[in-house]
């Protein structure tokens, strides 16, 4: 016999007021199989939840239901407080008076109806709910951060000093990611180079962090605590442990006028090479496409040279397969190609660049050395117009959304001119000037008062060419005039987008993207670092546009879920998963192609004497997630979600 | 040589052969112009087999009785466009493997009947894909479908609720139906009853608006069930309508080809929606 304790709350006035809860209580005590139905200012108050203990214990509850507000806000609270006193904890359903009835109606009778139905749906549903037990499943306590910049390393340090085991994957020849390229940095000008490598050593040296560059994610299956992780180990053709870093391989390269990525192809490499001089590790990688022995079957120069023997044409790819319990992606992001633009020239004109070779250009260990020097040829330039927004919040053209780091870089690099070369004169042609952050705007205001810094508000409508200077045409929004000046050089800031790879690359970690191909999280604002997949977290800009010290924030955020999941040995999830009933089941694999968490496998069925009668669907329960999608798609009606099962909606929707 | 012949020959050889255990094919029927499902195993059977006008059935829903295929062993089947597509569904839906199917394949156009090159479902890629292309309907029938879309939603569901009334659930249009092969249809499931078995207005409803959903995107307009039904029911128009709609919505022509994936069970994961993982 059913013995079902309601417990309706006032929750002061926000129920109280358009609720007539002593009519509700009483037409509840008048229902059948209901044991006791009590009101109550703030059940969810310690006397409240008393209250509730002492009724389950005093009555000897079958279960239990607190007519209060939505379930997202108390259920936790209520079904502790019934495990508290000895009854399940699945035995305690919440009916949602406030959210769903007093909050959204004005009529105290009709109100108090609708609070009556609710409550009783909820009532014949608790009748029929089943003691569940949460599912434990085993943590294993490694993780993986998934590229190797400013985010990825950071994250990968805070886990490794908690103690617990990261493997750090970076596909690049080196750590280091776009931080690596910059100059200075914002807002305090401190040398990017300065304070990126002693994270990289450190990273390289932590006994508890396995790296793992030149490296691509193949494949990853499982579930948060269980994944299983394939990593293809490219051949770098230069044995890592031989190899003392001695450089004389890169020195005698024939090929030298490979177009450097590093410096975004302002400078020259050879085949053999590391992208900086700084690199971790400090181990050079062999550009199979243009050398010389991979291309024309002779040369093997650098083999010579070398010392050590650490040179090794054969080597293949490697494969690794790592057990992980949890993964951080920190894949950055990548400047849109600006030579969409035909207006402004890039591509077409040496002297035009974007903002990250600029950064190139002023850093000391660039191309240049340091100097701010023509691409073209050589001379310093006296007039720079930087374009900001050369992309963003342009939706007919580029993209939608604001760059967010863009303002703050073409100030710093109108400053870094200034300081770099005297009298030279920086224009900055602006929409927004958008400089919210810890001395962000002060940062902005000093280059305009201090660095002397011209900004206009206004567009750039064209760059052209005439008698050696670039004629920048523009207009200027405040003064309401158009303007022209003849620049000796143009810096574009370029938009932030995502990894060109990163929709792929998504559906290979089995992740969300937004509409622009950023990384999704689990909720904006509240999850902002969980990805909907448990286990799976998100740092830095491959989740939006953002700068250093958003993204080292976000991957300490990251860091401490992870230690917080590696914190126990079992992990206790809600037992709220499918069952598929498999003398019914047809085997047509709609709900496996159906569920979004590749939860449902092929299961045989065997005869006694072994041979197959059928293939049935089967749920794995580690992987289940419990979003219902293969209920409502089964056919023939062959699976039940535990806490949720067919038999307590019908009789939820029947209470009606 | 007719094609009835030809057939007939055809069957007997693949008999003889040994390559099929089994023919499935229509022999004579109740009255001289009615044709039911004949069953041949030896080449003598196969001269009784008809391919005339008169075979209507779509006969691929026997492949699925169960254990039919457990020997691995193939099986040869007379079968209409409609009955390749039907092939092809139950194969992308596991119920067979096409490689046990053989397919002597024939058309029907105003009463004369013409055979079809191909004996592999997936012999029949580039007819698929003209079906799709030139889908007809009878003007009759289309006259029908624009004077119901035409109606008000009031009218339309007073239109149903009348033909509806008559369902005698006696689902004879599942048990034609190659697709309908679950072992437990959701109408057989009390525990609870979702679809109520009484002829009322609502069980009535309950029952043709599933077997509605449950075909949709997979229903290849054969025509079984509307031949079926006792009470002549027009449910040609709700499986017409349902093609009409997953072919606008998600160009989606039920049984393309046999790695075709379910329209209600498949998901982009590049869907803007964000809801979409
Ligand atoms: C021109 C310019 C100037 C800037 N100036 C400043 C500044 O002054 N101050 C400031 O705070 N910020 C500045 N920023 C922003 C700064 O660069 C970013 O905030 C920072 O680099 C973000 O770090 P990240 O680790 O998220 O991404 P990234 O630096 O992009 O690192 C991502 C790493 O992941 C690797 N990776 C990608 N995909 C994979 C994969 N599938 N597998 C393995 N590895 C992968 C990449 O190779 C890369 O090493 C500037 C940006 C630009 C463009
Ligand atoms: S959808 Fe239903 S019948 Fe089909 S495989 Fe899944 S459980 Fe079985
Ligand atoms: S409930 Fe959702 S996650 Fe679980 S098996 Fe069904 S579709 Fe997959
Ligand atoms: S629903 Fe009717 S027309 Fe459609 S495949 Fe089934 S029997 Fe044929
Ligand atoms: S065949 Fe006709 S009468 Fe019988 S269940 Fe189907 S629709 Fe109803």
């Amino acid at each position: 016999m059913a013995k079902i304790g309601v417990f309706i709350c006032h929750c002061g006035e926000n129920i109280g007021a358009k609720i007539d809860c002593t009519r509700l209580t009483s037409a509840m005590n008048d229902h059948p199989g209901v044991s006791v139905s009590v009101e109550y200012k703030y059940f969810c108050s310690d006397p409240g939840q008393e209250n509730v203990k002492k009724a389950i214990r005093e009555h000897n509850l079958t279960g239990v239901v607190v007519a209060a507000c939505s379930p997202r806000m108390h259920e936790a609270t209520f079904r502790k407080a019934c495990a508290e006193a000895g009854l399940n904890p699945y035995l305690c359903e919440i009916a949602n008076i406030r959210e769903q009835c007093s909050w959204v109606h004005t009529d105290q009778d009709m109100a108090t109806e609708k609070a009556i139905e609710i409550t009783r749906s909820l009532i014949e549903k608790v009748k029929l709910n089943n003691e569940l037990q949460p599912i434990e499943v085993p943590v294993t306590k490694r993780a993986l951060v998934i590229g190797g910049g400013i985010a990825g390393i950071q994250a990968a340090l805070d886990i490794a000093n908690a103690g617990q085991e990261v493997v750090l994957v970076e596909r690049e020849p080196s750590l280091g990611g776009h931080m690596a390229q910059l100059s200075e940095t914002f807002p305090t000008l401190d040398c990017s180079q300065c304070i990126m490598t002693p994270r990289m050593v450190e990273a390289a040296q932590h006994p508890k962090i396995r790296l793992l560059t030149y490296s691509e994610i193949e494949q990853v299956e499982g579930f948060i605590g269980n994944f299983k992780v394939r990593i293809r180990q490219k051949s770098r053709y230069v044995d890592m442990k031989a190899c003392t870093g001695c450089g004389d391989c890169i020195q005698k390269c024939p090929q030298k006028k490979i177009s450097d990525e590093f410096d975004c192809a302002l400078g020259k490499r050879p085949a053999i090479y590391t992208p900086f001089a700084q690199a971790v590790p400090n181990i050079p990688v062999i550009d199979k496409e243009h050398c010389t022995f991979f291309k024309n079957g002779k040369c093997k120069v650098c083999q010579k040279v070398c010392e050590t023997n650490a040179i090794n044409f054969e080597m293949q790819d490697e494969f690794l397969d790592l057990e992980i319990g949890a993964i951080v992606v920190a894949t950055g992001f990548q400047i849109q190609n600006t030579a969409m633009y035909g207006e402004y020239g890039y591509g077409k004109y040496a002297d035009v660049i974007t903002g990250l070779q600029f950064e190139r250009l002023a850093s000391a260990s660039g191309p240049t050395a340091g100097k701010i020097l023509r691409p073209s040829d050589g001379k310093e330039p006296q007039t720079i117009v930087f374009i900001q927004c050369a992309g963003s919040r342009d939706p007919s053209k580029g993209v939608k959304y604001c760059s967010k780091i863009c303002c703050m870089y073409t100030a710093k690099h109108a400053m870094l001119y200034a300081h770099k070369v005297h009298g030279g004169k920086a224009h900055v042609f602006y929409m927004d000037i958008r400089a919210a952050g810890k001395g962000y705007d002060e940062f902005t205001r000093r280059a305009i008062e201090e660095d002397e810094a011209a900004y206009m508000r206004g567009r750039v409508s064209k760059v052209w060419l005439e008698n050696g200077k670039l004629m920048v045409r523009g207009v200027d929004t405040l003064l309401g005039k158009p303007v022209e000046i003849a620049a000796d050089m143009v810096v574009l800031a370029t938009a932030i987008t995502p990894q060109p790879d990163a929709r792929e690359f998504a559906k290979v970690v089995g992740i969300g993207c937004d509409e622009y191909g950023f990384y999704n999280e689990a909720h904006l604002k509240l999850r902002p670092v969980e990805t909907a997949t448990a286990g799976i977290f998100l740092a830095g800009a491959c989740q939006s546009p953002k700068d250093i010290p958003d993204s080292v924030s976000q991957a300490s955020a990251c860091a401490s879920k992870v230690i917080g999941l590696f914190s126990r040995d079992q992990l206790e999830r809600e037992p709220v998963i499918a069952i598929n009933n498999e003398s019914t089941c047809s085997g047509c694999w709609g709900c496996a192609l159906a569920c979004p968490y590749n939860a449902i496998e092929k299961k045989d069925i065997l005869s006694r004497s072994g041979e197959l009668i059928k293939q049935v669907a089967f749920i794995n329960p580690g992987l289940c997630q419990g979003c219902g999608t293969c209920v409502t798609f089964c056919r023939s009606n062959s699976i039940d979600l535990a806490g949720f099962t067919e038999k307590q909606i019908f009789a939820e929707v029947m209470g009606l | 040589m007719s094609i009835q012949e030809q057939y007939r020959k055809k069957a007997a050889e693949l008999l003889s052969s040994g390559e099929v255990k089994l023919v499935i094919g229509y022999g004579s029927g109740s009255t001289p112009d009615r044709r039911r499902a004949l069953f041949a195993r030896t080449a003598d059977d196969a001269a009784l087999f008809h391919v005339d006008a008169a075979c209507d059935a779509n006969l691929s829903g026997y492949l699925v009785n169960e254990g039919l295929l457990s020997d691995k062993k193939k099986i040869g089947i007379f079968l209409k466009p409609e009955g390749i597509r039907s092939v092809n569904i139950l194969a992308a839906e596991s119920q067979l493997d096409p490689d046990q199917i053989v397919i002597l394949g024939f058309t029907e156009e105003n009463g004369t009947v013409s055979g079809l090159q191909g004996t592999q479902a997936s012999d029949f890629t580039s007819l698929m894909t003209a079906l799709k292309e030139n889908r007809t309907t009878s003007e009759k029938e289309q006259a029908l479908v624009d004077k119901i879309e035409a109606m008000t939603p009031q009218e339309r569901f007073a239109f149903w609720q009348a033909e509806f009334e008559k369902c005698i659930k006696c689902y004879a249009c599942r048990q034609v139906c190659p697709m309908c092969y679950c072992k437990r249809c959701i109408v057989d499931n009390n525990q609870p009853q979702w679809v109520h078995t009484s002829s009322h207005t609502l069980g009535n409803f309950e029952w043709n608006l599933v077997r509605a959903f449950h075909l949709s995107g997979r229903c290849v307009e054969c025509g079984g069930c509307d031949r079926a039904c006792p009470v002549n029911i027009p449910l040609r128009l709700i499986n017409r309508r349902m093609a009409n709609e997953v072919l606008d919505a998600f160009d989606h022509f039920s049984g393309m080809n046999q790695n075709q994936e379910p329209v209600l069970a498949s998901f982009k994961k590049d869907d803007p929606e964000t809801f979409i993982l």
